[in-house]
């Protein structure tokens, strides 16, 4: 199966007692295999929602997601994802942790701790393979995160803020591994953020959101090769360029500014 | 005490192990002292001296007691095999039904009025009854069952909805299957709170032994021989009865801390 991701008129809507909230609004988006994609907005703007439906944890209120022609319905392995809190099973080891895609597959034992190896092993994680999770730094968990799903080899990761909880320096050394990882693979990533940083030091397009109820603003194209350097004047103005895209979407209509986290 | 002069270390294991264990030996000695002159002040039967109980706990194990000619550790083993019989069959209906209770609202809502009219119920209070009922065999069984059911099942319940959504979710886009989230997810990540709720219920289970055994009026049990010695006057022999629970009770409930530490330890979690 290919990892070409077709989104298309995607909508959320959430209905309470009260009141009916929008938090997308049609929603459409072709992604090609291989390729890297973020989503940036305003915060609170469903960018989380979007990921959530098309790893099929969250049903849409209207609209299709299909991975390579297919529809998607429910949650699968063809769709891995990377949570921001790691998400990892503390009761497992590392090891195991990986292995857990393949255990519910019914691998056999030997073939799914060879294939675990090897991805603990690219992602620097040789010699942790027995530790526990809590016995891990924070990068070291998204590390195993990313082996976790990786090692079912699915055509798409989505990744959900997978650096917002680490460092300013362990999130720049994780950026630049992602983007190896997936280099050696034709594995399409969607990739939800806050900074316009990190979406500009990766991605190969960046998807703009408007406030709720979220909707495209703008795709960008970054055409540039890697490694990207962060202080060039190319790289300064396209950060500068969406950051106030974001800032003008923060801006309420009552002329009130909205939270900016 | 002048510690500084006995070159105490604060940051020696030994030292703190050492230290620790000469205040628990002074603590018991000081007991043991109370009680002796609080023996001879009241100059009461029913209030035996250290060295009489003594006396008669090495009689007791060695040729057993008059009335059933079962020795302390037959006596010790009934009670110990009903505990765990009780224990047990807590755990087999406690776990699987906390789990079904945590997962579904629906159940929860539908069994907790039940449930909440039979939680305050003392468990002891259904000893008349089962004895009764199911015999001296299964009845001081199903009063620890009762004790240990509800802390059990209380704590498993509340562990599941502990469960982290994210855990699930992240199974379920690894390719789990419903079963296979139940299996090596719920039941996993539940582990820690069933064995708090295990580690309470030993301590409540453990009283439950005795005082149901207290009611039966024979079979044997550490509860039935207070009981029996009493009526019959023994007073030493009470006394031994009481300190054997005591052991008994110290030792189950700190095998069960134990386990409690270790695997939350393993598991990480606070």
């Amino acid at each position: 199966m290919s990892g070409n991701i077709s989104i298309a008129n995607l909508s959320k809507t959430y209905k309470t007692d009260e009141k009916e909230t929008v938090a997308l609004w049609d929603f459409t988006l072709y992604i090609e295999e291989g390729e890297l994609v973020t989503i940036v907005g305003p915060s609170g703007c469903g960018k989380t929602t979007i990921l959530r439906m098309i790893g099929g944890l969250t049903e849409p209120t209207s609209g299709t997601v299909a991975l390579g022609g297919k529809i998607c319905q429910g949650p699968g392995p063809d769709r891995g994802m990377v949570f921001q809190d790691f998400a990892l099973f503390p009761w497992r080891s590392v090891r195991k942790n990986v292995e857990f895609g393949l255990e519910v597959a019914g691998v056999p034992k030997a073939e799914r701790r060879e294939r675990a190896e090897r991805y603990i092993k690219s992602v620097g994680l040789e010699g942790f393979e027995n530790a526990m999770v809590h016995e891990l730094s924070g990068g070291m968990k998204q590390r195993v995160g990313i082996a976790r799903a990786l090692v079912t080899k699915p055509n798409v990761i989505l990744m959900d803020e997978p650096f917002g909880a680490l460092d300013a320096q362990t999130r720049n050394i994780m950026q630049t591994e992602l983007l190896r990882i997936t280099e050696k693979t034709d594995t399409t990533v969607i990739f939800v953020t806050h900074s316009v940083d990190e979406a500009v030091y990766i991605s190969d397009r960046i998807v703009v959101l408007t406030k709720r109820p979220a909707s495209i603003k703008e795709v960008i194209d970054i055409p540039w090769p890697h490694p990207r350097d962060r202080s060039s004047p190319e790289f300064t103005a396209l950060r500068r360029r969406i950051l106030k895209m974001l800032e003008s979407e923060n801006i309420q209509p009552d002329g009130k500014e909205g939270s900016i986290a | 005490m002048d510690l500084e002069r006995l070159n105490y270390d604060e940051n020696n294991r030994h030292h703190r192990f050492i230290r620790k264990l000469a205040i628990s030996v002074v603590s018991l000695v000081v007991f043991f002292l109370i009680w002796w002159n609080l023996s001879l002040i009241l100059n009461n039967p029913a209030v035996p001296t250290p060295g009489e109980t003594w006396d008669a706990m090495r009689y007791l194990f060695e040729k057993g007691d008059l009335v059933s000619g079962m020795t302390m550790w037959s006596h010790m083993s009934i009670s110990l095999q009903r505990f765990i019989a009780g224990l047990l069959l807590a755990l087999a209906v406690a776990v699987p039904m906390g789990l079904l209770l945590g997962y579904s609202n629906t159940l929860n809502e539908f069994s907790s009025p039940t449930l909440e009219i039979l939680r305050p119920i003392a468990p002891i209070a259904w000893a008349p009854i089962f004895l009764f009922t199911v015999g001296y065999v299964w009845g001081p069984i199903l009063v620890v069952f009762v004790g240990i059911f509800f802390p059990m099942l209380t704590n498993t319940i509340f562990g599941v909805k502990k469960i982290e959504p994210n855990w699930m979710d992240a199974a379920k886009t690894l390719g789990a299957n419903k079963k296979q989230v139940f299996t090596k997810v719920m039941l996993p990540a539940s582990v820690p709170y069933v064995m708090n709720g295990l580690r309470i219920g030993m301590g409540v289970g453990w009283m439950c032994i005795v005082a149901s055994e207290l009611y039966a009026s024979y079979g044997g049990g550490v509860g039935y021989f207070v009981s029996i010695q009493a009526q019959l006057g023994y007073w030493p022999n009470v006394f031994v009865g009481i300190i054997l629970i005591a052991i008994l009770g110290i030792l189950t409930t700190g095998l069960s801390d134990y386990a409690y530490r270790k695997i939350v330890k393993r598991m990480g979690i606070e």
